[in-house]
């Protein structure tokens, strides 16, 4: 297992050492570290002051105020965190489902295979918005109500990589050697497959991260996301289309947030795949090694 | 052909019954259930009884799936909760709309994702490419409200040169004003999907490059001109028209935040209104439309891709 950490630290330096992942994930750090330490920075994104409503960025509030008076930039600092916990929270619920249901289908691979595959289908038989949006329409509006739809939204990206991975390996020597050892279906599942798959799921949970962002951000631009008080960069969208002409930079600086977030975990992802698909060729030799 | 028809009709039936059923039964896991969404959550228990038995929520579910299967199958959703009008017909006139703009989106998409893709294929790793490439990223990643925001800016507050707000005026009425009407919300998502169009073109342009019946072709003097535009494009454009038809699918209801940028009356508007109002059923009108159309293009689609290509046989 620390085999397979210690690779994926090697691959996050080479990643590095290219110039577009490299500014991806400068930006994704400073979008990070800022969500963390909200609470340290002189920021307020409730206190309101009607007097000083949507004024133009300046030196006191650098991306300008809203219609409350709020300070932009505290709201968006605020709403990275919105934005961080929906989406880890989707990866979590996403990967916790969609992984072992992968594992399971890939491994057997008999009538096991066809029900969880069609389940999974059935997940597929709507967009991804239309499919919260309809959760979020039984569930009620609330924050764990966008986290858990575009939590579901994600399972068929880690069933369909996992159970595709899955059967790729069942076969190989290293898989055939732990079961005639009496290493049983549990144990080669979880304990023999799954460390030799980690790569292409990192990829699939960064793909899911910035889907689960964009999804969040739509849901509240939507007005069914995340309830307000509550900053999120969609819901300061949504109010900040209504003041296109009073205060264009209103909606504009929190999308331009959204959408650098967005493009870096693109580029951080895409460079990934295109890393593991380059040491293609090298894999067996590094997976037999990182079971251990 | 027919015969292949049918049968993927048939095998669509057992989806179809698994999600009619979740959106028929969806209502039950609303607190208070079905009833409490019609009277409202403090209705005297009186009330709340007079009701199930007037509209006979007092039969067993199954029951009720039946009654209500067969109503919607004739096309019957019932009446919206906040309007008082047939479900049907709220959705009947929506359909229209957003099937024009589909359209629309799908004519900008092509007309950009086409030449980007050709244009990057033929010299792969090049400047060009490189640069084109760059520009389906930012096509892909860029959120779509966020670029329909940028372009009322642009072209409504500061141009001052199309509406803001987009209304729905068929184009056969009154082409110039449908697409003036159209034009900034179908460019919003046709750009989304020129990044999809272009790197799934691009990808597939640069594999068919590599067959072998390229090589012959070159080895045999055909000029190069002639490989691109025949040879290589013909085959690379048989597996695009699958993922045109998917986009098209997914723009019966995925289009809904593009709507809400322009306030443009289509059917994913209509069922964000309906959920905002909490009126079920017109949601369960809207995506139960919303999935059969769908599944209808996704068959159709399926169906142009084996009569365009003759190598795909029916089974």
């Amino acid at each position: 297992m620390s085999e397979a950490l210690r690779s994926l630290g090697k691959l996050l330096r080479r990643l590095a050492g290219r110039r577009g992942p490299a500014l991806g994930l400068a930006f994704l750090a400073l979008v990070a570290s800022a969500a963390t330490f909200a609470g340290v920075l002189p920021l307020d994104p409730l206190a309101q002051s009607i007097a000083d409503s949507l004024k133009p960025p300046s030196a006191e509030s650098w991306f300008g105020t809203d219609e409350l008076g709020r300070d932009i930039l505290a709201r968006v600092v605020y709403g990275a965190r919105t934005s961080l916990v929906t989406a880890c929270g989707a990866v979590l619920i996403a990967g916790l489902i969609g992984i072992p249901v992968g594992l399971v289908a890939g491994f057997y691979g008999d009538w096991r295979d066809s029900l969880l595959m069609r389940c999974v289908d059935v997940l597929l038989a709507l967009p991804n918005v239309l499919f919260a949006m309809t959760l979020i329409a039984v569930l009620g509006r609330s924050q764990a109500a966008a986290l858990i739809a575009v939590g579901v939204a994600g399972i068929p990206g880690f069933a369909r990589i996992a159970r595709a991975q899955v059967m790729a390996l069942r076969q190989l020597d290293f898989v055939t050697a732990v079961r005639s050892f009496g290493g049983g279906p549990g144990y080669l599942m979880f304990r023999t497959i799954l460390p030799n798959i980690l790569s292409p799921l990192v990829v699939q949970a960064i793909v899911l991260a910035s889907i689960a962002i964009l999804l969040e951000a739509a849901l509240a631009f939507l007005g069914v996301g995340v309830p307000p008080p509550t900053p999120s960069w969609g819901e300061m969208l949504r109010t900040g289309k209504s003041y296109l002409y009073e205060a264009p930079t209103y909606a504009v600086l929190p999308g331009l947030v959204l959408t650098l977030t967005i493009l870096s975990l693109d580029t951080i992802g895409r460079a990934l795949t295109a890393l593991l698909d380059h040491d293609e060729a090298g894999m067996p030799a590094e997976a037999a090694g990182g079971r251990r | 052909m027919t015969a292949y028809a049918l049968r993927r009709l048939a095998q669509m039936l057992p989806v179809l019954l698994i999600a009619s059923f979740a959106i028929f039964a969806m209502v039950y896991a609303v607190p208070g259930g079905p009833v409490a969404v019609i009277v409202g959550e403090n209705a005297s228990p009186e009330e709340i009884a007079e009701v199930s038995r007037r509209l006979g929520f007092d039969r067993p579910m199954l029951v009720q799936y039946v009654d209500w299967l067969g109503r919607a199958a004739t096309g019957d959703f019932g009446l919206s909760l906040h309007s008082r009008q047939p479900v049907a017909h709220l959705i009947g006139e929506r359909l229209p709309a957003t099937l024009q703009l589909a359209l629309c989106a799908i004519l900008i998409a092509l007309a950009i994702g086409i030449p980007v893709a050709v244009a990057s294929a033929v010299r792969p790793r090049s400047w060009l490419d490189r640069v084109l490439s760059g520009w389906s990223a930012l096509a892909l990643g860029v959120p779509t409200f966020w670029l329909g925001i940028l372009l009322i800016l642009l072209f409504a507050v500061e141009l001052r040169l199309l509406p803001s707000a987009s209304r729905y005026v068929p184009l056969w009425a009154a082409p110039l004003e449908a697409l003036r009407s159209l034009a900034l919300p179908a460019l919003t998502l046709g750009v989304y999907v020129s990044g999809v169009l272009g790197r799934f073109l691009r990808a597939s342009l640069i594999g068919e490059a590599r067959a072998d019946y390229v090589r012959t072709a070159r080895a045999k003097g055909v000029p190069e001109r002639r490989i691109v535009g025949l040879h290589i494009m013909r085959n690379a454009l048989l597996p695009f028209v699958t993922i045109v038809g998917l986009m098209m699918a997914n723009f019966i209801g995925g289009a809904v935040v593009t709507e809400a940028v322009f306030t443009y009356p289509g059917l994913g508007r209509l069922l964000i209104q309906a959920i905002t109002t909490r009126d079920y059923p017109l949601i369960q009108g809207c995506i139960l439309v919303i999935l059969i159309a769908y599944m209808l293009i996704n068959l159709a689609v399926d169906m142009l891709y084996a009569w365009i290509d003759p190598r795909i046989e029916y089974r």
